[in-house]
């Protein structure tokens, strides 16, 4: 028998038992469902921090750390070290950049320049007949795109501040445009000064923008963000007199332009330094969508491994009612074969039903709720939930097969059914 | 021409075992009708299965043509009784929810006869049965008269040279099962195809050329045979 005539013959059986066929496929149907509509969330979720990471993220940077001692084994003692490091208590150590460091880094080949990555907590930051409020005090970098409600970064130097809106609210300007030009104070507590009556100097700063905070702005989006030398001039004053001084958690190295980044970060490794690039850093999100998406495909292997059963007993009926059926075929010489091909194509197209059915109403519900999840989210018009029409296709024909492999038994037994036994009448 | 030689079947094992056909001897010649006669439990349906090859025997030949079928091998078996034979059955086993095109293309789809064949054999079929005009009705809607007719019009469509038929009026009234039989008959001669007849009435019976009678496994009487 041709296999085009078994799948139609198949399809009509499906076609007569169309409550039951339904039944069925839906099983396997919400299967389909959630793994369709997580494959789009992970789609849209990786496809969503991309951007996140490309606006955010200068393609061209790589945070440098000093290489840190993996050996954490703590019951033996380790050999001190005159290199600055902040000790974590319980053997747990982290070892910091000089400015020897800094230098070296600034030697290797293709680097345009090196930003020691300067830590600075004011004691608060406030303005004239103004409350006291704390804050994060950040270093400009231009490659963060900032979106600007008043001002701009262009004319950004040493005296200098970019702040959030929130800040300017509460520092009390009605409105952004007249915060520009502006001063702030912030208040720095003096390195190695008392620490029961801490030596206080107060720094100004004029504002050279506001910036609206935006979902797409992870990085920086919170703080104060200040030039550079304004930074290290904050920092030299809070850190003089301590043992920090002249050390460096992280450094920001930049790339020239036409170099591969990838090849740097090899170089400033292999000079003993730990260098991340941007993807790097940003690689753990991706981990965390990748996991969460995982579940779900797990939720919907579970409906599926449910369905096979669904499927199974479906077809076993199948079987038992139509004995009579499968008699009369193989008496007018249809091969077991064939037989057997005839139940498992049903299953397939049982597989094929649920998968469409559960992948179509994913793609609805994804095309309906997306304008909703991205105004929720406030995301713009950034899309959550991306269908992608192979992989779609895989989970489609991937059921089929499922359905093939639980029609398998059935369609044995249909096989080996003896037809003087099916075709006697009772 | 149809040569059933030193046929036995046993049932069961040991203790139950049940001689059903027991040292069975018989010849068909081309073109002729055939009526196996017997009680329930005479044997005669499983001489009707070990004919068609749909049961082995455990031992003696059946050779149809000049071949021995018991001694085929199943794939072979099919092929061999999907281009040469066919059934009427006394609860006709046609597919309730098929129109009645599809029930009659079935045995065409197994002997793989190509699509471009198939429409005119089926309109023929259902033509010689007068259903030409139930072509697309479904099986369901057909009275009992009709759903035989049906079923014969499945048997011939394929041309078979042998047709089986186990009790084919038995769930008929007389005219509607007088009908069936008069398709039958004519339908033996005309296309020289032999015809056996599995019953135990023995009015049908009278209108074969032969008549096989079988009682506990065992031809009790063979008439009409010509050597």
């Amino acid at each position: 028998m041709k296999i085009r005539d078994i799948v139609l013959r198949a399809g009509r059986s499906l076609k007569q038992a169309k409550a039951r066929t339904l039944l069925t496929s839906l099983a396997i149907g919400v299967g389909a469902f959630t793994i369709v509509l997580s494959l789009a969330v992970g789609a849209g979720g990786r496809a969503y921090i991309g951007d996140i990471i490309s606006s955010n993220t200068n393609v061209h940077e790589l945070f440098v750390q000093p290489k840190q001692d993996l050996n954490l084994d703590s019951t033996k003692p380790r050999k001190y070290s005159d290199d600055p490091v902040i000790n974590y208590g319980g053997g747990l150590t982290m070892k910091l950049l000089k400015q020897t460091d800094i230098d070296k880094l600034a030697g290797v080949a293709n680097v345009t320049s090196v930003t020691p990555y300067y830590t600075v907590t004011p004691k608060y930051v406030t303005r004239v007949d103004q409350d006291k409020y704390q804050a994060n005090i950040e270093t400009f970098n231009s490659s963060v795109k900032l979106e600007y409600i008043a001002g701009s970064a262009e004319n950004i130097s040493n005296g200098g501040v970019i702040i959030p809106d929130s800040y300017r609210e509460v520092l009390g300007f009605k409105n952004a445009e007249d915060a520009i030009g502006e001063s702030i104070q912030i208040v720095i507590e003096k390195g190695g000064s008392n620490l029961l009556n801490p030596e206080l100097k107060s720094f100004d700063f004029i504002i050279d923008g506001v910036f609206q905070q935006s979902v797409l702005n992870v990085k920086g989006s919170r703080g104060l963000l200040i030039f550079k030398d304004g930074t290290k001039t904050l920092y030299d004053y809070s850190q003089q007199n301590t043992a920090m001084f002249g050390a460096y958690v992280a450094a920001t190295v930049l790339v020239d332009d036409n170099t591969d980044v990838n090849l740097v970060k090899n170089d400033i490794n292999n000079a003993g330094y730990d260098a991340k690039t941007a993807e790097d850093l940003m690689g753990f999100i991706f981990q965390f969508i990748n996991v969460l998406q995982g579940i779900l495909i797990g939720f919907g292997a579970l409906a599926v491994l449910t369905s096979v059963f669904g499927i199974i007993n479906t077809q076993y009926i199948s079987v038992l009612e139509r004995t009579q059926q499968i008699g009369l075929m193989k008496a007018f010489g249809m091969r077991n074969r064939d037989v057997g091909k005839l139940f498992e194509l049903e299953a397939a197209w049982i597989g094929f039903l649920g998968g469409a059915i559960g992948s179509g109403l994913a793609i609805i519900l994804g095309i309906v709720a997306n304008p909703f999840i991205s105004k929720a989210l406030g995301i713009g018009n950034a899309r959550l939930i991306i269908f992608d029409p192979i992989s779609v296709a895989v989970v489609i024909v991937g059921l089929v097969l499922v359905s093939v492999a639980s029609g398998m038994l059935p369609a044995r037994k249909a096989a080996k059914l003896n037809p003087i036994e099916a075709l006697r009448t009772e | 021409m149809i040569e059933v030689r030193n046929i036995n079947k046993t049932y069961g094992k040991k203790d139950n075992a049940l001689k059903v056909l027991d040292d069975v001897n018989f010849t068909i010649p081309d073109g002729a009708s055939v009526a196996i006669l017997g009680r329930s439990g005479s044997g005669k349906s499983t001489l009707m299965h070990v004919m068609s090859s749909l049961d082995k025997p455990d031992s003696g030949e059946v050779i149809i043509n000049g071949k021995n079928i018991s001694a085929l091998k199943q794939k072979e078996v099919d092929k061999f009784r999907s281009r040469t034979m066919s059934f009427i059955f006394q609860s006709f086993f046609i597919q309730a929810n098929e129109s009645c095109y599809d029930n009659v293309s079935l045995p065409l789809e197994i002997a793989d006869v190509p699509m471009s064949k198939r429409k005119a054999k089926i309109e023929a079929a259902l033509e010689a049965v007068e259903l030409s005009d139930k072509k697309k009705s479904h099986a369901h809607d057909l009275s009992g008269g009709q759903k035989q007719r049906l079923a014969v019009a499945r048997a011939i469509v394929n041309s078979p040279k042998i047709l089986f038929a186990d009790e084919p009026t038995g769930n008929l009234d007389s005219v509607t099962g007088g009908i069936i039989e008069d398709l039958l008959f004519d339908y033996n001669k005309k296309n020289g195809v032999i015809l056996i007849i599995v019953t135990h009435d023995p009015d049908i019976a009278k209108r074969c050329d032969i008549q096989i009678r079988i009682k506990d496994g065992k031809i009790e009487s063979i008439e009409g045979e010509k050597s």
